[in-house]
């Protein structure tokens, strides 16, 4: 591999990003909706809300939003290109389609994470100038965390734009994806909780008592994992279920479920390695 | 013992270096003294066929390429010389956009093996295609990016310094439209700028697919020019085109591709011989008689004789021409007007992708 061709793909989809405006209007709609999150989010209460309550607020709106915009921005990578006919070029150079492919995922990946520091950075600072004694740390964990939980998705959209022969095809299975992530599986998981067991019996001085399998399969949706790593770095997180409710098992550390976060990043990226050296340009 | 070009990675000054596969060498820069080592590839990493003496440039043997029970490139064979115009000819569908993606390995042939400058494509298809300039059929750039931003980058994929790019816009006479995002240009535009692409770097390779796709009779003899000029410079030049009169015009040999089968490959009049087409005669006589007519039928070599008011349109043998003449002569007639026409590269292919 050569880093200074990957360094190249990696600058064009930067640059190709910032000239079509996407990380402006992204980071705007971030940071409005961050602002507005912490200004009218909690019921209650009235103004600014200090960034604990904020990221508790966020971390459900941004699991929905971060998972769309990675997969927009990563659906139609590779597809997209060889639709268009510009791959065809790009491959016929002295370049190797892990180089494009890595290349990619980098390039995408620094939009992705400045969008998203960009964004949320400006309204903490915002929020930060309302608010006393504010926790910069915990929010910047909290960016950090977002960051590695949308360049999962990235990932995905990656391997999903290997897979498909057409680009509407790949946004057809971006859109499924993100309904899988964040409805379906959730939905699925919750039915087969209350198939298999007695939910009277398991609660237990207002903590539900879940079984491990059911943390287990939980892993296997990023979704729910950045919540509950956010959860353990950062405090409770609002959602449709009182997270308080909830308890994590012993094995589920932060250094675990971020470790999980980057494997589905890796392991994604290698299957659209893969499905990207069979393919016929 | 071979020669490299390397560059200071402080001050970009070029300078050029001897070693055997696997030296590893201390440099020095002999403009800012920044020291570095360079490790020349080794030997094993890049198999050339070529041997001395060898000019082949380009070599595709028994390339196949399928689709689930659709064969659209069916054990071809060809080589190219160093410096020659190859045309590469068949009608929709034949497979010379196959056989073109085959060569350069975006697609995985089933079958066959291509090398460009004696390097295998499929095994080591990065080493290859240093050597390769494409100009695809389908020519597309980053259109957001301008012209010139998207040369630098192609420029820093071929490792060629981004000082040749404006210049380049200049020649293909996009001066004004450098700083112009390419998703703005004309389809001519894109196409001048697809070719600007191909030849960065001056490869010692040009492989274009239809490079004449899209541009208005000024771009069609500019990007003729700029063939002409690679050639003279050395390059070797696969070209895939439609329009017959240009690569009749252009071109050194062609190979003719119908169904996907190699059906015939030649120079053009190589090509008239083999299918013995003949040169067509057309003699204007102040007054056309039967008598004339009857007298050029009986000449052995004549195929066919049309009369049309006092023009006679004759095919036959070029070397009876002198026989044609003198039998209307002797049969009264007096020429007014002769002309002779070779069989075009158009019927050659007609007849070559008939049935």
């Amino acid at each position: 591999m050569q880093t200074n061709i990957v360094i190249s793909i990696a600058k064009k989809e930067i640059m190709d990003n910032i000239r079509n405006k996407w990380i402006i209007l992204v980071s705007v709609m971030f940071a409005l909706l961050t602002l507005a999150v912490s200004y009218f989010g909690s019921l209650g209460s009235t103004g600014w809300q200090d960034l604990g309550n904020t990221i508790s607020g966020m971390t459900q709106l941004a699991s929905i939003l971060i998972s769309i915009v990675a997969l927009m921005l990563g659906y139609a990578a590779i597809i997209g290109e060889i639709e268009r006919g510009s791959m065809s070029a790009l491959l016929s150079l002295a370049t190797t389609r892990f180089e494009i492919t890595i290349g990619k995922l980098l390039g995408l990946g620094a939009v992705l994470c400045l969008t998203i520091f960009i964004g949320f950075g400006v309204a903490g600072l915002v929020i930060g100038l309302n608010v006393p004694n504010v926790d910069f740390v915990e929010y910047l964990v909290f960016i950090g965390v977002t960051m590695v939980f949308g360049l999962v998705f990235l990932s995905v959209a990656l391997f999903f734009s290997t897979v498909f022969s057409k680009r509407s095809t790949a946004l057809g299975g971006a859109i499924f994806l993100w309904f899988l992530f964040n409805i379906i599986l959730p939905i699925v998981l919750v039915g087969l909780l209350a198939m298999t067991i007695d939910f009277s019996s398991i609660l237990v001085e207002e903590t539900l008592v879940i079984p491990d399998w059911y943390h287990v399969l939980d892993l296997l949706n990023p979704i729910s994992v950045y919540s509950n790593l956010i959860e353990m770095t950062v405090g409770p997180v609002q959602s449709s279920i009182d997270a308080s409710l909830i308890e994590n098992p012993s094995w589920y550390t932060p250094g675990r479920l971020l470790g999980v976060l980057f494997a589905w990043i890796i392991v994604f990226f290698v299957f659209a390695v893969w499905r990207f050296h069979q393919k016929d340009i | 013992m071979a020669t490299q070009l390397v560059k200071c990675s402080r001050c970009k000054t070029i300078i050029t270096i001897a070693g055997k596969p696997g030296d590893k060498l201390n440099l020095t820069c002999p403009q800012c003294n920044q020291k570095g080592i360079f490790t020349f590839p080794k030997e094993e990493s890049i198999h050339p066929v070529s041997v001395p003496g060898n000019t082949e440039t380009i070599e595709v043997h028994n390339l196949t390429k399928t689709y689930n029970d659709f064969t659209a490139v069916n054990n071809i064979s060809f080589r190219v010389k160093k410096g020659e115009i190859f045309g590469f000819l068949g009608p929709n569908g034949a497979g010379k956009t196959t056989t073109i993606k085959a060569m350069l390995d975006l697609l995985h042939a089933d079958n066959g093996t291509v090398h460009l400058n004696g390097i295998d494509v499929r095994k080591h298809g990065k080493e290859a295609k240093k050597h390769v300039g494409y100009l695809p059929e389908k020519v597309a750039f980053y259109d957001n990016l301008t012209a010139l931003q998207n040369l630098e980058f192609y420029a820093e994929i071929k490792h060629v310094s981004k000082d040749e790019c404006a210049p380049l816009i200049n020649e293909f006479g996009l001066a004004d439209a450098g700083k112009k995002r390419v998703g703005k240009f004309s389809k001519g535009m894109v196409q001048r700028l697809g070719m600007a692409r191909a030849i960065l770097g001056n490869p010692p390779i040009l492989i274009l697919d239809e490079p004449s796709g899209g541009l208005d009779p000024r771009g069609v003899v500019l990007i003729r020019d700029k063939i002409l000029e690679m050639k003279k410079k050395g390059t070797t030049i696969f070209v895939s085109s439609h329009i017959l009169s240009e690569i009749q015009e252009i071109c050194d040999r062609v190979g003719i591709i119908n169904k996907g089968i190699l059906v015939a490959q030649d120079t053009v009049d190589g090509l008239r011989k083999k299918l013995s087409l003949k040169p067509q005669l057309t003699v204007t006589v102040d007054t056309l008689t039967s008598k004339i007519e009857n007298a050029v039928k009986k000449i052995p070599g004549v195929d066919r004789v049309a009369a049309q008011h006092n023009t006679l349109e004759i095919v036959c043998d070029g070397a009876i021409k002198a026989k044609v003449i003198l039998a209307i002569t002797n049969a009264g007639g007096t020429i007014q007007n002769l002309q002779t026409k070779e069989p075009t590269l158009e019927e050659v292919f007609m007849r070559y992708t008939e049935g």
